[in-house]
């Protein structure tokens, strides 16, 4: 029971950085109308990115932000026109084969993390990572690792600079008017094509950029990729597909659970338990959990 | 499909049928077993891709239930093989209608990675119950009669291809299912219910997916949860389908033997990069996607290797029947 | 007096804190063509979706055929008689004009063979008999609306709601899908329409029902709605063109 008041406080903090997955993930959803499989897989390569250049560099993981997203960024703004071909080749559902083709680059992208970096997992060392906040009180003990504060700061501000970008700027305007109605959107000069592609970049680079988190946090393996795209879809489709509000709280839960299970239970039952919920309220709420969704 | 080609169907099938009687060789039909396991898996995985348009990411986990329920009621409960594999059968399906009706609500992109995360879970659960076995599997009694288990993997896809020839070309049920792919909404207005009608696909496509778990679980007597609830089945069943040609029949049988041969032909001369072949299947998938949108099938019919009247409209009637009706039709609206 | 077929009593939608159809009733009585009409926001979609099952009123009942249907899915109406087709056409993209039509038929015709006959019927009536195995992507855009009319046709429905089914179409289009409308009502359909081009719906409609704002604001003959002031500045002073 003193280990609740951890468990709760590590969950939120992890499932403070799953908002940001989640969020940029719907957004690409929201605008490109395609669902990236792939998502786990940019966060890998990120993670990987992190960890390699940290090695070679000794530059501190968080220092390393902004070189990741942009390389990253670049990289999908670059990829994002082939998935578009791919979205409007098909007369029948666009959709579906837009999933069939992210499924098939992160299929590659898992082989290639294998074929050079290998199967072990490693851990991107930081100069939060050993540092910690304890507190005490009335019998509960709380430890709160600088690493995991400063992944917290790190995702209200990713969070603060999203809110700012699509709530005031132009590009933002598009992005959400692209949202709501592609073609209207480009009858008034949206430029739906490089907005489209900005939007994907962005993703990209903020996946990437969080998996360089998460590979200090907890840690970096070829094989991480799936389990984030599940966790990614897990938070949207409880908070509510389309249902950005939503996202926070499925998001903390999501990082409770896995807490509770890493404190109290067999970390292999999380994969189980992520289901077993998200199965339960599907059953009771199709539309999420604030019954918001579409 | 129309007739021609299910007489050219059921003339391959005899073929088939008759093939060990001329051929003796023990690792030829072996080799031949497995393709034809593997036509199985994808025309059952094309029931719900391409005739329903709903991707099942899990379809590993019915072949893997299927097998499992198989080795269990054999081993530790004694029963006879064709008995324990239809239970695995029906543990399937019972699976699918308590799985399906819940994810099949979702719309079908994330319907697939709901699969996916229900499929790793199985997965999980293998891995961690002593009824399977756990990582370790299970040993099934050796029964090495290699033209028993031809014979019988023959018999259950050549029963699942011509019921489902019949099922989805033949009857209104594969019409049904293609409505509901192109556009679920509308199809509610015509008076098709499109749960009812996913959750029967998704048992159709669980069903021989499950046998078929439990024919190869006696045959090869040894499973464990990577070799039967890995990705690996599912992932080899999408990309058969994707570049065989999706919501047909023949598709996915041209898909299941091209990368069949190619996977086998891989295996003996590249062992070693076994990565590599995971790189190859998500490159095939990707490359299809953008450049083969109907398959391999679909692209050779559009070229006019084969023909076909627009989408395949059913070839049982033909203009002149339009006369007689409308001749009959002037009361009706 | 004859019994409706259609009543609409007291119904109400509304999304969130938004009332997109308020209190709205009127009845359709056999072999009318009723049409429904109303600035754009007024609310006719969605009385056409509560009235068609794709949403359950917040309020109020929907009786068709002295049954009370509300809340029903549209697959459970499609039995009951009711068609209709959507402002928005969607035609079955990947499958034949005729595969669409026979997939219509199923529902009374659930044998193929019956279902196919049924369907090259319908074809013949809505002249498409001729693109019959071209896919539905491929047609214009009257193509499409007459395949989305055939549709709902093949369900031998006795009540028919067509959303715009003229929208978009050019005056030679418009006067074709006007006569197939009044063929179909001198053959006993009820009909429900929504349209926004004055003359068609003037022309064709026994009585109008006008919406405005989620009520309604008008129910008569069309002669006399069109006078009325509400209706009027309802369209801020358009005249019937």
């Amino acid at each position: 029971m003193e280990l609740l008041p951890q468990a709760l406080a590590d969950g939120v903090m992890l499932g403070a950085i799953y908002i940001i997955i989640a969020i940029a993930f719907s957004l690409v959803y929201g605008v490109m109308h395609v669902i990236d499989f792939a998502v786990g897989e940019w966060i890998m390569l990120g993670a990987f990115a992190g960890f390699h250049l940290n090695q070679r560099t000794h530059v501190d993981p968080f220092l390393l932000l902004p070189v990741v997203f942009v390389g990253f960024a670049a990289l999908g703004y670059v990829l994002q026109p082939l998935i578009q071909r791919v979205l409007s080749g098909h007369k029948g559902n666009p959709l579906l084969m837009g999933l069939v083709f992210t499924f098939g680059l992160s299929l590659m992208f898992r082989g290639l993390a294998q074929t050079f970096f290998g199967f072990y997992s490693h851990s991107t060392p930081s100069r939060f990572s050993t540092g910690s906040f304890f507190f005490e009180k009335g019998g509960f003990f709380l430890t709160v690792s600088s690493v995991r504060l400063a992944g917290l700061v790190y995702a209200v501000v990713i969070t603060g600079v999203l809110q700012w970008l699509l709530k005031h700027t132009d590009f933002g305007l598009g992005v959400r008017a692209l949202a709501q109605h592609k073609d209207s959107a480009g009858l008034m000069g949206v430029n739906d094509r490089r907005t489209n592609a900005f939007v994907y970049a962005i993703y990209v680079g903020i996946s990437a950029m969080t998996g360089v988190l998460i590979g200090t946090i907890l840690s970096v393996s070829a094989k991480m990729g799936p389990e984030y795209t599940i966790f990614a879809f897990f938070v949207v489709v409880l908070a509510g597909m389309g249902y950005l509000a939503g996202v926070p709280a499925a998001a903390f839960l999501l990082g409770i659970i896995q807490s509770v299970f890493l404190v109290y239970l067999d970390p292999g039952y999380t994969l189980l338990a992520v289901f077993a919920v998200l199965y339960l309220i599907l059953l009771v709420s199709p539309t999420g959990l604030f019954r918001k969704g579409v | 499909m129309n007739d021609r080609r299910l007489l050219g169907s059921i003339a391959v099938f005899v073929a088939l049928l008759l093939l060990p009687l001329a051929v003796h060789d023990t690792f030829f039909l072996r080799v031949a077993t497995e393709a034809i396991m593997w036509v199985g898996l994808a025309v059952a995985f094309d029931v719900l891709a391409g005739y329903t348009g709903y991707l099942n990411f899990g379809h590993s986990a019915f072949f893997g239930v299927g097998a499992y329920t198989t080795a269990i009621l054999m081993m530790r409960a004694g029963w006879p093989f064709p008995a324990a594999a239809g239970a695995g059968g029906l543990v399937a399906a019972a699976a699918a209608v308590v799985a399906g009706l819940p994810t099949l609500r979702l719309r079908g992109a994330y319907f697939a990675i709901a699969t996916w995360a229900l499929s790793r879970a199985v997965q999980q659960l293998a891995l961690m119950s002593s009824l399977t076995g756990g990582p370790d599997g299970m040993r099934l009694t050796a029964y090495l009669q290699p033209r028993f288990f031809y014979w019988v993997m023959l018999g259950v896809v050549g029963a699942t291809f011509f019921l489902l020839w019949f099922l989805l070309e033949r009857a209104p049920f594969g019409l049904k299912l293609k409505a509901i792919r192109e556009d679920e909404q509308g199809a509610k207005a015509l008076g098709l219910n499109p749960t009812r009608l996913k959750v029967q696909a998704f048992v159709l496509s669980a069903v021989p997916t499950a046998v078929l778990g439990g024919v190869f679980a006696y045959w090869v007597t040894f499973i464990d949860p990577d070799s039967t609830l890995g990705d690996l089945v599912s992932d080899q069943a999408l990309v058969m389908v994707v570049f065989g040609g999706m919501g047909t029949l023949l598709g996915p049988v041209v898909g299941a033997v091209l990368i069949f041969a190619f996977k086998t032909v891989f295996w003996a001369y590249l062992a070693e990069y076994e990565v590599l072949y995971v790189i190859i299947l998500g490159a095939v998938i990707a490359l299809s996607v953008v450049f083969l949108p109907n398959g391999v099938l679909g692209t050779l019919r559009r070229r006019g290797a084969v023909r076909r009247p627009g989408s395949g409209a059913p070839a049982l009637t033909t203009p002149p029947a339009a006369e007689a009706g409308a001749a009959a039709g002037k009361g009706a609206a | 007096m004859t019994e409706p077929i259609l009543k609409v009593q007291n119904v109400s939608k509304a999304f969130g804190g938004l009332m997109a159809v308020s209190d709205v009733s009127f009845e359709v009585q056999p072999g009318e063509i009723v049409g429904l009409i109303g600035p754009n926001g007024a609310g006719k979609t969605t009385l056409f979706n509560v009235v068609s099952g794709y949403y359950a009123p917040t309020r109020g009942k929907v009786v068709f055929r002295g049954e009370d249907v509300s809340g029903m899915p549209p697959y459970a109406l499609a039995p009951r008689g009711i068609g209709r087709t959507f402002q928005v056409v969607k035609p079955f993209a990947g499958l034949s004009v005729l595969e669409n039509i026979v997939i219509a038929s199923f529902l009374k015709h659930p044998r193929r063979a019956d279902a196919e006959a049924h369907a090259w019927r319908v074809l013949e009536l809505i002249g498409l008999a001729d693109r019959a195995d071209v896919p539905a992507a491929s047609l214009t855009l009257a193509g499409r609306k007459r395949l989305e009319i055939g549709k709902a046709l093949a369900l031998e429905p006795v009540f028919l709601l067509l959303d715009e089914v003229v929208a978009g179409l050019n005056p030679t289009e418009v006067d074709r899908t006007i006569e197939l409308i009044l063929q179909l009502r001198a053959r006993g359909m009820t009909i429900l329409i929504v349209e926004h081009i004055m003359r068609v719906i003037m022309r064709i409609s026994d009585r109008l029902v006008v919406l405005n704002f989620g009520e309604k604001i008008a129910d008569g003959a069309p002669a006399e709605v069109a006078r009325e002031p509400a209706v009027i500045q309802a369209y801020l002073g358009e005249s019937a063109a």
